[in-house]
């Protein structure tokens, strides 16, 4: 048992360093998307899809589909600033230039498909 | 024999009067979103709710007083509201035989009240920190502790990939399903009815008693991974650990694993995993022999939402834990008749929530293991007369939540078996339907 545990304890602490580590190694996201990431992407993906566990639950909308392309700017800053349904509000937190620019944000999401 | 009664009365305490799961308000606040979006029923976490503590507790839609990262200067994230709740729990509970000597019939208020520190402390770092106040103790002790750093900015093979860090001291409180002991069923329970003997060290023996760092990570939102080694940190005992009075000082360090794997569609969420804990620890010392528990458990999780009935939610949870341990040092001072032992644990439950208004569950839970009359002495109501720690029963729950933020809750606990037997099972005259509880609970958070 004690070779064991003399085994489970360097590779537990190696994990979590290891985890610690990972950063280095990882490809970063670039700053265009940091608002989209932080605020949107917990439902509605990264691509915009809403195929996250959260999203698919919550049915959040996907943001290519010609549903919510088809909004004009002002209708989408309005959805994003006040909310809708399930959708919190953003308002608040988010300033009316920050919005702007998350509304050409999700204008560029079909085109990365 | 004093000093061993000491450890088993010090034991069972921390068996017995396990922290309390909840649900926080202050998430609700920072959030802007409804106890619904992240719990079926608090604190069963929805996907939602499992992705807002895997991000670190840290997602706001409020104003916050920020200061951008520019040049040489760091960023400042600070919510505008202090991210305090509060929960406030009241309680009856009703045994069908009363503990010799004492009252039956319960009433406790406040049977504890929690404060909780618990949302963003900046971007990537936040908080579930609990303090109790229980009237047994009469005073507020540490409870539920998960503080931790996220970063979900990264893709791994083109995947999503989120991990982090954890400091907490309750193996298994930093998981995100409801399967594993720290927030497993019943979520809500007595602290004055009897409870069997034989717990495995992983199913609670060890909360608020260890002080633990870890890490953790999600890849493609399937694959989650954790690691902790602990520490004992007792509360209300001196520093540095002398050991004394404390049942389990960890030698060296003590590994938590966790490794899960979840799949989920627009109504369906399956998780299947599998946790452990290796600990070797002295009883009453920090030297000489010790005792060596490895838990390893399995465990799953399944909820299904039915859209016919607007969007009921059915849950269906499991867990078995094997636990072999060799209790050397137990052993030695004469507290076991073998150092070899074994326990099974076997948990689940299954839950219907109508809604957010109303949740039933019925549970079962069996517990068997090595027969030891050392370990599990004869004793009035908590011991076994033939010391086998075998206990099997059920546990059903109703909530009524008329708003989501205040539970009142029935709860009833039957035994077919306690510490071994059906009748007479503690050698004093006791049956073990005479630990049936009924349980009723006010909970109310703000």
């Amino acid at each position: 048992m004690r070779r064991m545990f003399l085994k489970i304890a360097p590779a537990s602490i190696f994990t979590c360093l290891a985890i610690l580590a990972l950063p280095c190694c990882l490809r970063a996201q670039g700053d265009a998307a940091q608002v989209y990431k932080t605020n949107c992407a917990l439902c509605h993906a990264a691509d915009g899809s809403g195929e996250t566990a959260s999203g698919k639950s919550l049915k959040a909308k996907d943001l290519r589909s010609p549903e919510v392309q088809g909004k004009s700017d002002e209708e989408l800053a309005e959805v994003i600033a006040k909310g809708t349904g399930k959708m919190p509000a953003f308002g608040k937190k988010l300033t009316p230039d920050v919005i702007k620019s998350l509304v050409a944000y999700i204008r560029a999401l079909p085109k990365k498909k | 024999m004093k000093t061993l009664s000491s450890i088993l009365a010090i034991a069972w305490l921390l068996i017995v009067f396990k922290p309390e799961a909840q649900a926080v308000p202050s998430y609700s606040r920072q959030t802007g979103l409804p106890c619904a979006t992240c719990h079926f029923a608090p604190p069963e976490l929805t996907p939602f709710g499992r992705k807002f503590k895997l991000d670190g507790y840290v997602f706001t839609t409020k104003a916050e007083v920020t200061d951008e990262k520019k040049d040489h200067n760091a960023a400042l994230h600070l919510l505008e509201a202090f991210p305090l709740s509060v929960v406030f729990d009241t309680s009856y509970t009703a045994t069908k035989s009363p503990q010799p000597a004492t009252q039956n019939g319960n009433f406790q208020l406040p049977q504890d009240v929690s404060l909780f520190l618990a949302g963003a402390w900046g971007s990537h770092v936040g908080s579930f920190v609990q303090v109790t106040y229980t009237v047994k103790d009469n005073h507020f002790g540490w409870d539920n502790t998960d503080v931790r750093y996220a970063n979900k900015e990264h893709e791994l093979f083109g995947k999503s990939f989120t991990w982090g860090v954890t400091f907490n001291n309750n193996p298994t409180v930093e998981d995100l399903w409801n399967s594993t002991p720290a927030w497993g069923f019943p979520f809500t329970s007595s602290n004055v009815s009897p409870t069997p003997a034989a717990k495995a060290i992983i199913n609670g023996a060890l909360a608020t008693d260890v002080a633990g760092i870890g890490g953790y990570a999600m890849w493609n939102e399937h694959f989650y991974f954790a690691g902790t080694v602990y520490r004992s940190q007792h509360l209300g005992g001196p520093e540095p650990n002398p050991g004394l009075l404390f049942p389990f000082n960890i030698r060296g360090f003590a590994p938590y694993w966790r490794l899960a794997w979840e799949t989920s569609t627009k109504n369906n969420n399956l998780e299947i995993g599998t946790y452990g804990i290796h600990t070797k620890t002295s009883p009453n010392a920090i030297t000489g022999l010790t005792d060596s528990h490895t838990d390893w458990a399995v465990d799953f999780q399944y909820d299904r939402s039915l859209p016919q009935f607007k969007n009921d939610v059915l849950s269906f949870r499991g867990t078995y834990i094997r636990e072999n341990s060799s209790l050397g040092a137990t052993f030695a001072a004469g507290g076991a008749a073998q150092p070899g032992h074994h326990l099974n644990t076997l948990q689940g439950n299954a839950e219907y929530h109508y809604g957010t208004k109303l949740s039933g569950t019925i549970g079962l839970f069996h517990v068997t293991g090595t027969t030891d009359p050392l370990l599990f002495p004869p004793a009035p109501v908590f011991g076994s007369a033939t010391g086998d720690p075998h206990s099997n029963g059920y546990i059903l729950n109703v909530s009524w939540w008329p708003e989501q933020n205040i539970d009142l809750a029935v709860q009833y606990t039957g035994y077919t078996r306690f510490n071994g037997g059906g009748t007479n099972y503690d050698g004093s005259g006791r049956n073990a339907g005479g630990n049936n509880a009924l349980f009723l609970l006010g909970r109310f958070l703000f």
